[in-house]
């Protein structure tokens, strides 16, 4: 099998989390004091919350009264210059930028919305922090801009997550909202999927990774330095089958026979990572589809490659996380003592036979599994991570949400469970008005989710595997094209000013316009292994 | 004035009602069904199948959707289903679960298939599962022999046809303690729940083997793997192989076997859905002196026995209607899921629903006439399709023929559980008139 890849990025470049910037010239002023603004065709106006969260508003001449408040998504609070970090951003951003395309704020703009957003106060995992400052900004934006009829609340990855705890406790602030590729209702959903993916690497390959437990941010910098190692000496382990060079030697023992890829395959399986990713779809091999080559990547190396580009992806988020989420609870907050990995992988270990090499050696990878050492939580730090932000799903204004279905760090799953909650709510309103005989409530959720081609990874003329090319629709983080953004936004203005979702006719069409994208309530992502659960 | 008010409107009211019946009486019976069902319409019914029509597992099973098809022209171009002609959807998954997934989505949400019916390959059907169930979509005669599928809790909507692995295991071992005692029989298996399956019904049989040796699905494709094999078979010394996996399986062991000089050296004994021998011989044409003399174990008439009803029917519309194809074991497959389906949608009635097509199953699935020799035992109470097998000895030409019974057909059934294999008397309805139904 010539898995021989042609890395374009690095793998700390793919960990890059929802930074791209926006960059507004204009110098902070004191907080809580009103903005500063440059008077134009388009007024810009910036300032400072009296958390010091630095702002933005940039307000069109023919202002319809409607703006848009974002939330931007993670940042790391610890600058990386070695992964191309090298300071704490807290720069403000007024909406969504593709790249370095900022087309959709100026569609928003030359429409007659006005935009605006802040950097935070602190990064890291900042909900709390994070809906305050938006609160504050909203009241500060009426103030400067009267004329303000409808807020339209919308953000992305940890901005998604502000946005909908936004949208439940303050309803009364926005018209509308969009959590875009929103993160887990609750922070431990995300750190499980980070913590038994960290857990699975040193388990079966590397022991000298943390994965928690960290004391302070060099140890947490230091662990991210070995899972980067490791994640680059698997992408030779695939190809060659010859497992990391700091595998215990028990491992070798048990399952040396069984090649690496496996292994990685179910560490990801038992995270809940997708089995497509960026370039690997889980399904194509090179040449023809009718030779052995072909069907031997497309079955075995595919699905351990995507679980790799995806986990390049989430593992810098997944330490850094649950290095900041442990610096504000005080201690250790994952645990693993109760979680049996078997059943995780249960319904998937028969999907993914060839790639896990069969029943057997996945019968022996879980027994290893089994028997390995766990990891205990803080009792104390996880009630404190349990009282940070969350959200119910409940949904109080007419919301859509947008996630690939691939995306490896905010799952689709995490879409649907909102989803999830928001059906048994509405059917629980449309009883109520069934029995007091009062008009039936009107559906105020839409999910939209971006999905993958059937085929589209590539190969060279060698029959390696060619990742110099974008990400595909679908997956990676985040990965919402222009127009699906501009899509969103119309049918939430619409929202803010009539009160409810366009019909479902108006949805369909928009979205087919948009690309890439379907909108089908019978169409339903697996849940994060969190809530599987429950 | 009021009078004239309550005259007009009254002439009123009249000329809508002639307007209405009119209307009415010009739409088809359909049309009054309580609401429309996915996938039906006055004149046509959708139905999909996934299959690998390209990748390592495409040879032979690439003929089952296209058998299938030609059967439905067939009944199409003689009236249809009570009035609809019934389109069927293709989708290639290449063997691969993962795109199996993508593609039965395609089927459920952009095609708008009434049902699925014949998706090949027990990951895959287990990979579409969760969705399949969750949607309610009818999934009738998977081409899989997993026992799995017949748990009416954990597969409401699947209604699987070929007997179970697990029977078949118990089938095969019940034979060999026969015909084989003292023999040394090593066992090839796709190490997968089909071969899982398997290996629990020799357990059940109390089949020894002097090797099992496991592949993962889709490895049968690296020659590596393979030679694998055939290093474990001889090392263990066996005279005998039992092969459990697809027919590029099959091709692989016997091709490698040839290669490794153990012609006329070692009995092969196949299971069903690795048994063809046109696949096995198109795929490895070296192969064909181990064919010779293979014993198989099949639940269909031999695709070349023209004394069969079925088989003679099929042929003939394999002629006209899936022309320049080859008529073997994976056409029949798919004509016999073909007319059995056509069975089930004439039950359910002309008001076609998911929940009645289920129903229909359930109440006289098991009378339906089809080219499989053992019964068919859907119920209320349960899924499970045939449970029976024949076992016949391959001929270099790729013909099969009954190994006992004096070159008659015998049939050997039991069940997923630790019933016994017994022989059983062949009580097949008889062939439909010209092959359509009429029940």
């Amino acid at each position: 099998m010539n898995t021989q890849i042609k890395w374009t990025k690095r793998i700390a470049v793919v960990g890059a989390i929802a930074l791209s910037s926006f960059v507004i010239n204009l110098a902070p002023t004191a907080a809580q004091a009103a903005p500063a603004c440059a008077v134009g065709p388009v007024t810009s106006c910036q300032g400072l919350t009296s958390d010091g969260a630095p702002y933005v508003m940039q307000v069109p001449g023919n202002f319809n009264g409607t703006a848009f408040l974002y939330s931007h998504g993670y940042r790391y609070n610890v600058a990386l210059p070695a992964l191309g970090y090298p300071a704490v951003l807290n720069t403000p951003q007024p909406g969504p930028v593709v790249g370095s395309d900022t087309s959709v704020i100026k569609y928003l703009l030359s429409h007659g919305y006005a935009v605006f957003g802040s950097g935070f106060a602190r990064q890291g995992w900042n909900a709390d922090s994070g809906v305050a400052t938006d609160v504050e900004l909203i009241s500060t934006f009426k103030t400067q801009f009267p004329k303000t009829t409808h807020v339209v609340a919308w953000g992305e990855s940890l901005g998604g997550f502000m946005t909908q705890v936004l949208a439940e406790k303050h309803p009364e602030l926005i018209s509308a909202a969009a959590p875009l590729c929103m993160a887990t209702s609750q922070v431990e959903a995300e750190l499980t999927m980070a913590g038994d993916f960290l857990w699975g690497l040193k388990t079966f390959f590397d022991p000298s990774i943390q994965g928690g437990n960290y004391k302070n941010g060099t140890e947490s910098l230091q662990d991210l330095g070995r899972v980067v190692a490791l994640l680059t000496e698997l992408k030779s382990s695939i190809a060659t089958g010859v497992w990391p060079s700091k595998t215990p030697a028990a491992v070798k023992t048990m399952l040396g026979a069984i090649p690496p890829r496996s292994a990685l395959l179910l560490v990801g399986l038992m995270a809940g990572l997708p089995t497509q990713s960026a370039h690997f779809d889980g399904s194509t091999g090179p040449g023809s589809p009718n030779s052995s080559a072909y069907t031997n990547f497309a079955l075995a190396g595919s699905p351990a490659l995507a679980i790799l580009e995806n986990g390049a992806s989430a593992a810098v988020l997944a330490v850094l996380a649950t290095a900041d989420v442990e610096l504000q609870a005080g201690g250790t907050i994952f645990d693993n003592t109760k979680t049996d990995y078997a059943a995780r992988v249960e319904s998937e270990k028969a999907v993914f036979s060839s790639g896990l090499s069969g029943a057997t050696a996945t019968a022996g990878m879980l027994a290893y599994l089994a028997a390995a050492p766990r990891v205990s939580a803080d009792p104390v730090s996880v009630a404190k991570m349990r009282a940070l932000a969350s959200y119910k799903g409940v949904i109080n204004v007419p919301t859509i949400t947008m996630v690939g279905v691939a995306d490896p760090i905010t799952p689709a799953g995490a879409s649907q469970w909102l989803a999830n909650q928001y059906a048994d709510q509405y059917a629980a309103a449309k009883a109520a008005a069934m029995k007091a005989k009062v008009k039936r409530p009107v559906n105020a959720l839409t999910s939209i989710w971006g999905v993958t081609p059937n085929h589209y990874s590539k190969f060279d003329a060698t029959g390696a595997p060619d990742t110099s090319g974008a990400a595909a629709n679908g997956t990676n983080h985040c990965n919402f094209t222009v127009k699906q953004f501009i899509g969103v936004a119309d049918m939430l203005a619409s929202a803010a000013t009539t009160g409810v979702l366009p019909n479902p006719q108006t949805i369909k069409t928009t979205v087919r316009r948009m690309g890439g994208s379907i909108v089908d309530a019978k169409f339903e992502p697996a849940l994060p292994k969190f809530y599987q659960q429950d | 004035m009021l009078v004239h008010r309550s005259t007009k409107r009254g002439a009123f009211a009249v000329a809508i009602a002639a307007v209405a019946a009119l209307a009415v009486s010009a739409l088809p019976a359909q049309a009054f069904s309580p609401r429309s069902e996915t996938g039906v319409t006055s004149s046509t019914i959708k139905l999909g199948i996934t299959v690998p029509l390209t990748g390592a597992a495409a040879p032979g099973y690439n003929k089952v959707p296209f058998g299938m098809k030609a059967y439905f022209d067939y009944v199409n171009d003689n009236g249809g289903v009570n009035g609809r002609k019934i389109q069927l959807v293709i989708k290639d998954d290449q063997y691969s679960p993962i795109l199996a997934k993508s593609v039965t989505n395609d089927l459920i949400l952009k095609d708008k298939v009434f049902a699925l019916v014949g998706t090949l390959g027990t990951a895959n059907n287990e990979a579409t599962t969760k969705f399949v169930n969750d949607k309610g979509v009818p999934r009738l005669f998977v081409n899989t022999g997993f026992s799995g599928f017949a748990n009416t809790k954990k597969y409401p909507t699947t209604y699987p046809l070929f007997p179970s692995y697990f029977m078949e295991a118990k089938a095969i071992g019940g034979y060999l303690a026969d015909k084989f005692a003292g023999k040394k029989v090593a066992l090839i298996y796709q190490d997968d729940d089909f071969g899982i399956d398997a290996l629990a019904g020799f357990t059940q049989a109390g089949t020894t083997f002097v090797a099992k040796i496991p592949y993962a699905s889709g490895s049968q494709a690296d020659p590596t793997v393979v030679g694998k094999w055939i290093t474990g078979i001889v090392a263990s010394g066996a005279d005998t192989a039992v092969v459990f996996g697809v027919s590029t399986a099959t091709a692989a062991a016997l091709g490698g076997a040839y290669k490794a000089g153990l012609a006329g050296k070692i009995q092969w004994i196949l299971g069903s859905v690795g048994a063809d021998p046109t696949t096995i011989k198109t795929l490895v044409p070296a192969a064909l002196p181990l064919l010779n003399g293979a014993i198989a174990a099949s639940f269909l008439p031999a695709a070349g026995d023209t004394n069969d009803e079925y088989v003679k029917q099929f042929q003939e519309i394999n002629a006209k209607y899936n022309k320049g194809v080859t008529f073997d074991t994976n056409v029949l497959v798919g004509m016999n899921a073909g007319m059995l389906t056509v069975q089930a949608l004439r039950a359910a009635g002309s008001n076609l629903t998911r929940a009645k097509l289920m129903a229909a199953l359930s109440t006289s699935g098991s009378k339906f006439a089809s080219a499989g020799f053992a019964p068919l035992g859907w119920s209320k109470t349960s899924h499970v399709g045939y449970n029976g097998y024949w076992f016949g000895r391959l001929a270099a030409d790729g013909s099969q023929t009954p190994v006992d019974g004096a070159g008659k057909y015998v049939l050997y059934t039991t069940d997923s559980s630790t019933g016994a294999v017994v022989k059983s008397a062949i009580t097949r309805p008889a062939m439909p008139a010209k092959g359509l139904p009429t029940n």
